[in-house]
């Protein structure tokens, strides 16, 4: 006999059961999530990535970074980031880190690789950081930009 | 042409009602942390694109107010790929502050996207020592 669960056809049931794929799919752990090097919501530094008919342009949102310690590499079509901050000696020297009311803020450090279009050509990349956001951007490979073709008429 | 202008039209009575709706979505909430020393408190808020011109902080009574406004140059002609990080372009968060802050005295600086605020303690809410007498 199946077990009086799997049998159940209570609209009040099925109700719940959706609300709780709804809240898996919001926290990103209802499978599939997309790409594999997909990440769930919130994860640190949140990236952004827009191609122009150029170039691709990736945008690492990461304040407080010492961009001495931020270390940045193209491999192929894949953009390695990793970096890290400490929050506790960014307090000051007057200040006891363990004497915090909220710490909501990353800590810690991070490596974060992003799978860039097979179009960009590593060797032409650029990258400033500014206002807390790190932007990568990456000239597309000659052969595959978009280029307008213009229609002879005879 | 009659067509291309049509759609300009278009766009611009389309973007007075995109800029009220931007008004209307809940702002970006920064995650904050928040210390406490003998002097004072101390707020550690991230901001990513927010620049010093772009900075509001405010005091009403007893609410602080830390508004901030995104300024990231992309080009125009850039299409998304992948997003993670949206919103309306601005941030916001209140806190209530009580009477032992000396409002007058605030002071905020921003670095790479990181806003410190450092609120001190009015001279009367300062903790002291209180001498115990041996009877």
């Amino acid at each position: 006999m199946l077990s009086p669960w799997l049998a159940v056809s209570d609209p009040a049931w099925s109700q719940l059961e959706e609300l709780s794929r709804e809240m898996q799919k919001l926290f990103g752990l209802y499978a599939p999530s997309g790409n594999i090097r997909g990440v769930v919501k919130g994860t640190f530094p949140p990236v952004n990535v827009a191609e122009t008919p150029e170039k691709v342009i990736a945008y690492i949102y990461a304040p407080g970074i010492d961009p001495e310690k931020l270390e940045l590499t193209m491999e192929k079509n894949l953009l390695t980031i990793s970096a890290g901050r400490d929050t506790a000696a960014e307090v000051g020297e007057n200040t006891d880190p363990a004497g915090y009311y909220r710490r909501e803020r990353f800590s810690g450090t991070f490596k974060r690789v992003i799978s860039l279009p097979e179009s960009v050509d590593p060797s032409k990349t650029e990258a400033t950081y500014q206002a807390g956001i790190l932007t990568v951007s990456i000239a597309k490979k000659e052969e595959q930009r978009s280029r307008k073709i213009a229609v002879n008429i005879s | 042409m009659s067509e291309t202008k049509e759609i300009r039209t278009q766009e611009r009575a389309a973007s007075p009602a995109t800029a009220a709706s931007e008004e209307k979505k809940a702002a970006l909430v920064p995650p904050v942390d928040i210390y406490e020393n003998e002097n004072g408190i101390v707020l550690l808020a991230d901001m990513p694109g927010v620049s010093k011109d772009g900075l509001d902080i405010q005091v009403d009574k007893d609410v602080l107010t830390i508004k901030g406004a995104i300024a990231q140059q992309i080009p125009e002609d850039a299409k998304p790929l992948y997003v993670e990080f949206s919103g309306p372009g601005r941030y916001e968060r209140a806190f209530t502050i009580g009477p032992d802050v000396d409002i007058d005295k605030i002071e905020a600086s921003m670095k790479a996207g990181v806003v410190r605020l450092f609120l001190p303690k009015a001279e009367h809410s300062k903790p002291h020592k209180i001498e115990v007498k041996v009877a």
